[in-house]
Formats: C-alpha cells, sequence, structure tokens
C-alpha cells in the first residue's frame, strides 16, 4: 500500500514537473528568443553597379534578379527616364549585368515579380497611361513580352502590382494612382493572369486616402495598405466570408499610428506556426537620396476580424520601405532607405514587453526589446538609399537607388 | 466641381452691370487713386485686361533655348458696391485656361502640377462678398466670405511691376480658396483672421471642395504709417494643399514685409518661411527673400527685384515641365534655391479708353541644390545652373484697373476703403 503512495506521488511529482518543463517550454529560445546585445553587420559580397538611372525595385528568381527603374537620373548632361528593367546573373558573389530590357511607353518602372514558377515576369509602370507588362522568361536572360494590360481603369499609372495565386488561380493587384486633374481617385485593380498572354481584369474598386500603395495576398486573405486608412484585411476567398478576387469582402480595418501605410507582410513562422503579426511599413516624406522617414509597425493579426497594432519599431535617422521575410528563422529584412537595410527578429510576444520597454504611447518598441538582429550597407564608403530587399537562396539582396543591386551574407548564427 | 457652366453664367451676370457702369480710363502704371467720398449710391465698375508677350528663356531645360509667345494674364473685373448697406461684391475672371494651358515659361515657379512655368489661375479668380461697418471715423469692422484670397502674405504678383512671376508665389500668397474673413482696422491698425479650405486648386475649371471648408486658417495684422508705408507680418496654417482628397502635409506659413508706396516710387520686401509638418513631425521647410522697387516718371517706369526661394524639387511626368498631382507618396527629390534678379522698363500711353503699357524685362536665375546627396542636380538636368530669360510685350488695359490685389474690407488702405468700397482690391482709374 505503501508503495502504491510512493509510486503514486512519484507520478504526481513527475507530471508537475513535466507540466512545469512544458511551460516553461514557453520561454524557450524559439517563442522568447535570445537576441544579440549589439546588431550584426551583414557581410557584403557584391555590388552590381548602376549608374545611369535610379534603381528601384528587385525580383530574385533563380539564378538571376531583375531591377527596375525610377524616376529620371541625369549624369553627364544625358537624362535618362526609368524605363529600364536589369537583368543580373548572380552565379557568383558580385551580381553580374547580362542584359536589359527598356519598357516602352513608362516614365517610370515600380514593381517587379516573377512567378513562383519562374516562368513569367509582371513589371508596373506608370505614368500615364499606366499598365502591367507581362513577359515571357522561358529564357530568363531573354524576358520576351507577351501582353500589356491597360485601360481606363489603369490610368493615370499603376504604382505597384503584386501577382500571387488564389485557388489555383493567378491574379494581379494593381495599386492605381490617384490624379487630380481628372479627379481619380486611388484604386485598386484585380487582374486574372490564368492566360498571362491575355489577362482580364475583374474588379476596380476605389480605395485608400490618398493613396492604395501595396497589397499582400496569403491564403485567401489580402491585406491593403490603404496609407492614412491604415491596413485593411479582406476576404478574397479564404476567410469564409464568400469573398472572392473580383468580389472581396472587408473583415477589419486598423488605422496604424501615423497613416501613411505603405507595404504589409503577414509572417508566417515556420519554425512556431504563428501567423500572429503583420507587419506594415510606413513611408514618411523624405528627400531620395538623402532622408527619409517611416516606422514598422506591428499589427497583432491573431483575429483577422480585430486587428490591433502591439509595437513598432523606429530609426530615429531613417524611414522604412519594402520588406522581406526569412520564415524558417523568423527574420524580417527592411529595405530603409538611407537607413541601408535592417535585420528584425519577429519571434517573442511583441505585444508584451516592460515598462521600461514601451514607447511614449504605450506600444511595445523593437528597438528598445533589442529585437533589432543586424544591419547593412552603412559602411560601403558612399551615400546609399535601398529602396528594396529579398532575401532568398540563403543571401539577402538589395536594390539601391543610388548604386545598383547588392548581395550580402543573410543575419549569421546567434 | 467643374465650372464652366457657372463661368459662363457668371460672366453674364458680370457683365450686366459692367455695361452700365462708370468706367474711367485704365492706366496701369499710374498709381492714383480715385475718391468716391461719402456717396451712397449703388456703383458699378468693370476693367479688362491682360498682357501680350513673347519670351526667350537659355536654357528653360535639357539645355534648350525656348521662345515663346503668349496672351497672359487676361482678366475681367467687376465690383460692384451698395453703401447705404456697408455691401459690396468683386469679380474677377481670369481666362488663362484659354490662353495659357502649356504654362507660361517662367524659370524656378512652381505650383499646381507646373514646374518652371507658370500656371494657369482658376476661371473664378475672386468672387468675393463683404459687409463692412463704420464705427467711428477710426474703426472699422468687416466680414467677407466667398472664394479668394487669405489674409496671408502680400499682394498678387498680378498686381505688381514685372510680368514673370516670382518664385515664391506659392509661399507668399494664398490665392482662389474658399473663405471667411473677419477683419477690424482701428486706425493705423488692421487685425484679419480667416478660415479656408486649404486645397489648391486642382484645374482652372477647379472648385474648392466642400469637405475642405474651414479645415485651415490664418492671421494678419498690417500696420500703416502715413499713407505711404504698410507693414504686415501674418501666419497660416495651410491642411494637405497639395493633394484635395487630404492626407498630405500640412504647412505652416509666415510673412512678414514692409511696402512702400507714392506716385513715383514704390517698395516691397519681404520674408516668408513654410515649414511642411505630417503627424507633428517638420518634413521639408522652405524659404523666401525678395526686395522690389520702381521707379515711376512721366509715364516711364523702370523697375528692379532681386529674390532668393528655395523649393522642392518633385518627381516630373513625361512632359518635364509638369509633376503629377498629387505627388505618389509624399518624398521629394530634393530642396533648391534660386536667386533671381530681374529688371523691367515700360511706358504707357493712353489710346481712347485703353491703356497700353509696352515693356521689356530681363531675368537671370542662378539654382544651386541644398541638400547634400538629392538625386537632383540642377546643373545637369536645366543643362546650366544659370538661366536667362528676355520678355518683350504689351500691357492693356480697359476701364477699372486695380493697383492691389489679396484685402477686403476693413484690411483696404483707408483711402481705397473711400473709393466706393471696391473690396479687394485698390484701383487705378
Amino acid at each position: 500500500m505503501i508503495s502504491t503512495i510512493r509510486r503514486f506521488a512519484t507520478l504526481v511529482v513527475c507530471a508537475a514537473a513535466v507540466g512545469l518543463a512544458s511551460c516553461s517550454d514557453s520561454t524557450d529560445p524559439v517563442d522568447e528568443p535570445v537576441l544579440p546585445d549589439t546588431p550584426f553587420t551583414l557581410t557584403v559580397a557584391g555590388n552590381g553597379r548602376v549608374n545611369d538611372r535610379f534603381t528601384a525595385e528587385l525580383w530574385v528568381s533563380g539564378q538571376y534578379a531583375y531591377t527596375t527603374t525610377w524616376g529620371t537620373r541625369t549624369s553627364g548632361g544625358v537624362s535618362r527616364r526609368g524605363d529600364k528593367i536589369n537583368i543580373w546573373s548572380l552565379s557568383g558573389n558580385v551580381p553580374v549585368l547580362v542584359d536589359s530590357v527598356i519598357v516602352s511607353d513608362a516614365t517610370t518602372l515600380g514593381d517587379v515579380q516573377v512567378t513562383t514558377d519562374g516562368k513569367y515576369m509582371v513589371v508596373a509602370t506608370e505614368f500615364a497611361p499606366g499598365s502591367i507588362v507581362i513577359y515571357d522568361l522561358a529564357n530568363p536572360q531573354k524576358p520576351l513580352q507577351i501582353a500589356r494590360f491597360q485601360n481606363a481603369d489603369t490610368d493615370p499609372g499603376v504604382h505597384t502590382a503584386e501577382i500571387q495565386v488564389v485557388n489555383g488561380k493567378l491574379y494581379g493587384f494593381l495599386s492605381i494612382d490617384p490624379r487630380s486633374s481628372t479627379n481619380t481617385l486611388a484604386k485598386l485593380v484585380i487582374v486574372d493572369l490564368s492566360n498571362p498572354a491575355a489577362p482580364a481584369q475583374v474588379l476596380a474598386r476605389t480605395m485608400g486616402t490618398p493613396f492604395v500603395h501595396d497589397v499582400y495576398v496569403r491564403d485567401g486573405i489580402m491585406m491593403t495598405a490603404l496609407w492614412n486608412d491604415g491596413l485593411t484585411i479582406w476576404d478574397i476567398g479564404g476567410g469564409g466570408k464568400g469573398g472572392s478576387p473580383s468580389n472581396p469582402i472587408q473583415m477589419s480595418n486598423v488605422k496604424t499610428v501615423g497613416g501613411k501605410a505603405h507595404n504589409i507582410v503577414w509572417f508566417h513562422d515556420a519554425v512556431t506556426n504563428s501567423k500572429k503579426y503583420a507587419f506594415v511599413g510606413e513611408e514618411g516624406p523624405g528627400a531620395i537620396g538623402s532622408s527619409s522617414v517611416g516606422d514598422v509597425h506591428v499589427v497583432d493579426v491573431s483575429n483577422l476580424s480585430a486587428p490591433v497594432e502591439v509595437a513598432v519599431f523606429s530609426e530615429p535617422n531613417a524611414g522604412v520601405h519594402n520588406f522581406s521575410a526569412d520564415e524558417q528563422r523568423g527574420i524580417l529584412y527592411l529595405a530603409y532607405y538611407n537607413g541601408g537595410v535592417r535585420a528584425l527578429s519577429t519571434r517573442g510576444d511583441l505585444s508584451h514587453c516592460t515598462a521600461a520597454q514601451k514607447a511614449t504611447d504605450g506600444r511595445c518598441d523593437l528597438n528598445k526589446m533589442k529585437h533589432e538582429l543586424a544591419h547593412g550597407l552603412l559602411e560601403t564608403g558612399g551615400p546609399i538609399y535601398v529602396w528594396g530587399v529579398q532575401f532568398v537562396n540563403g543571401s539577402v539582396y538589395a536594390s539601391d537607388m543610388l548604386n545598383g543591386i547588392w548581395k550580402m551574407s543573410p543575419v549569421p548564427a546567434f | 466641381m467643374k465650372l464652366d457652366r457657372l463661368f459662363v453664367m457668371c460672366a453674364s451676370l458680370a457683365i450686366a452691370p459692367a455695361l452700365t457702369g462708370s468706367n474711367g480710363v485704365a492706366r496701369p502704371q499710374d498709381m492714383m487713386h480715385m475718391d468716391h467720398g461719402a456717396d451712397s449710391t449703388a456703383k458699378f465698375h468693370w476693367g479688362l485686361s491682360g498682357i501680350v508677350l513673347g519670351t526667350r528663356e537659355s536654357p528653360a531645360v535639357d539645355g534648350r533655348t525656348l521662345t515663346e509667345g503668349y496672351l497672359s494674364q487676361p482678366m475681367f473685373m467687376g465690383s460692384g458696391v451698395l453703401p447705404r448697406y456697408g455691401f459690396a461684391l468683386d469679380l474677377t475672371l481670369n481666362l488663362e485656361r484659354w490662353t495659357l494651358e502649356r504654362g507660361e515659361l517662367n524659370a524656378g515657379m512652381f505650383g499646381e502640377g507646373y514646374v518652371d512655368r507658370r500656371h494657369p489661375h482658376t476661371y473664378l479668380h475672386e468672387v468675393i462678398a463683404t459687409w463692412k461697418k463704420d464705427l467711428d471715423a477710426n474703426a472699422v469692422l468687416s466680414a467677407t466670405a466667398g472664394k479668394g484670397f487669405v489674409p496671408f502674405g502680400t499682394d498678387d504678383p498680378m498686381m505688381r511691376p514685372f510680368v514673370k512671376y516670382p518664385v515664391n508665389h506659392h509661399l507668399a500668397q494664398i490665392p482662389e480658396r474658399a473663405i471667411v474673413v473677419a477683419a477690424a482696422a482701428f486706425g493705423p491698425v488692421g487685425l484679419e483672421a480667416s478660415s479656408f479650405g486649404g486645397d489648391e486648386p486642382e484645374s482652372p475649371s477647379d472648385w474648392p471642395n466642400s469637405s475642405r471648408f474651414f479645415d485651415s486658417w490664418a492671421a494678419r495684422a498690417t500696420a500703416r504709417i502715413r499713407k505711404a508705408s504698410e507693414f504686415q507680418v501674418s501666419y497660416a496654417k495651410v491642411v494637405s494643399p497639395e493633394i484635395a482628397a487630404g492626407g498630405g502635409l500640412t504647412h505652416k506659413k509666415w510673412s512678414a514685409s514692409g511696402r512702400y508706396e507714392s506716385k513715383l516710387l514704390y517698395g516691397l520686401a519681404e520674408f516668408e518661411r513654410t515649414q511642411e509638418v505630417e503627424s507633428g513631425r517638420d518634413a521639408f521647410s522652405f524659404k523666401s527673400m525678395l526686395a522690389e522697387g520702381s521707379l515711376t516718371r512721366k509715364k516711364f517706369s523702370v523697375a528692379g527685384r532681386l529674390e532668393q526661394t528655395e523649393r522642392a524639387e518633385e518627381e516630373r511626368d513625361a512632359n518635364p515641365f509638369r509633376t503629377p498631382r498629387p505627388a505618389s507618396d509624399l518624398s521629394i527629390l530634393g530642396r533648391t534655391r534660386w536667386t533671381i534678379a530681374t529688371m523691367s522698363a515700360s511706358r504707357s500711353f493712353a489710346v481712347r479708353k485703353t491703356t497700353l503699357a509696352p515693356f521689356i524685362e530681363v531675368g537671370r536665375a542662378h539654382v544651386a541644390g541644398l541638400d547634400r546627396f538629392q538625386v537632383f542636380d540642377p546643373g545637369s538636368f536645366y543643362g546650366s545652373d544659370v538661366m536667362w530669360s528676355f520678355s518683350a510685350g504689351v500691357r492693356f488695359g480697359v476701364g477699372m484697373m486695380m493697383n492691389r490685389m489679396g484685402r477686403y474690407g476693413a484690411a483696404l488702405a483707408r483711402e481705397s476703403m473711400n473709393m466706393g468700397e471696391m473690396e479687394g482690391m485698390e484701383m487705378n482709374q
């Protein structure tokens, strides 16, 4: 009898110990990561220089990178428009320019993206009339234009374009510039690209005050960055509200602090399976080439119908632009204009912090929580202005408006 | 809101009284004011004016010299007063939409989607109703409403000696807004306060957006010494002027100036500063200093202007003289500082009831970048950092001619208020 009691007591103690141990798992390195005291420096592997035009967006597909160009650059008395796509070989450490494509009837180019199967590339053009141009990448060094989509709804310009698959069908999500002279409001146009040679518009809807800037699409959920209207979440097939690309149904909205919602990444952590946070970039007023302003806003989207901003990351002397996620390691890479490239840990509970780690308005401050893991391109010896960043194939690539394309090592193990 | 129909209707209404109203011989270069005294009968005045000119600018853009001709500043002005009720109505129609759509070459000038060309103004430059009450010989109160000038800064450049606008037009004046103004004058001191819609016009036929009414404010204090000298300080908070739908940068504007005017001499010195802010944070700031003067004798006039003004450089459209409105996002390409010296000479003639004033005008502009690493390189963009402008032409005017523009009711100089209550304008007759 006594031995039975002892066994039972031992069992209770063990169970309690296991329970405590499992409780302590919630603070293991995955959930509450051990972060470096001092951010690492991302090691530069090489730079593919561009001096004749301003470099804009970047997309890496396989062993090639595609960079667009922007605005007008004047050097040596010659002005060149941002109407060129540069094609880079990434076989070595230094990106090598192998070819380029001039996009006709474009004043400036914005986003570039390649389909996940590597078959097609889509580029946004502005200003009037505004379009997306679709290329066949059967030969990735020699993009072949197969279609151009433009109509009254894409006028006066397609500022950004995202391509994603929704319920097995490829779509393009086009953010259209507003234009005062024609009383045109900002709007989102969605195009069915299941036949890339024959794009078909399925939606044009006015949204954004005063801009709709970027769109993020995943799992049948669409998130739109609507500038001063903040972040809006839509069901387009995965939200259970009956929405579709041709009829998005709004699920919720959150006005991020300070507005100017510019871009979004909904982070799906591949290790913790957390889908709790969406990261929203704020683009404030900057002087291109020399200054920028804007924070990273962390929105808890664990309830897609009731998102809440919980944290912020800011740099005092620079503003954020585009993002790229390393979901295996829980790292978000940030293009930070004159602030280079920053790497942010997305792991742990970003909505709870000590009083000393809070910003003055009560949000958790990821700077004070030491979530910045690394920075890059701050020691190049010259001015930088980083538009885009992409983590892919174990490397970090950055498009720099002033200097072209950079290849860097990722955040080292810590 | 498109105003083409409204414009035609207003023009018809305005011309009707004009045809029966009093009209004197226009003398654009004279500075003589008429005085209708305390006459309480209703009065109507009207006038037509404009400038026919040619301009050669070198370089205008990309190293190219451009030579162009214009009918600039074509305007119809009408004014009616009912002194018995203290009520006045003023109308200024601007026809530049029809004569100046491509814009007028004007080195350094910017605004409303035009750059290095002056934009056409709206059809309805002013339509203003004012009620005024004399409290005693030294105290006047007034209330003004309509579309016109915000009580901020200095006189409209159209009423000044030069054909080419100063670069600081959008720093030193806030025209063509839906406004309400309360003004008071106590002896030599005047005070004005205004609420208005901050959105600037998007096209010549644009009307202030009702959703923006009263979102901005301004105040101006003026002191006058005798009849000739005038000093003003003013402040304005203008919400999102460049994005009509709202959501753009707020402009906080300061202005201070001194002005002297006699039959022989005219002089103006002004300083302006605009601080653009968003979410409580400072963004870009721009300053301007300007001094100008003229000497007029026996219908000959010579004038000189020296200006240094900072402006934003923005992404340009396929047309290098245009910037998208609204701009994409809130960023700029950098700031530049424009230093411009301008000289002008003219002689006026009266031909029956029409005044003609042939003129020549020469300007030299120097531009320099202000921000380290900014992506806009003015020397490369223009082909030189020095630009020359040569203009010659004829000003013409029929009927009532305005001498000043930008003040209403109690804010007008006392001698102007006795002219028959032509609100917003001091006239040459």
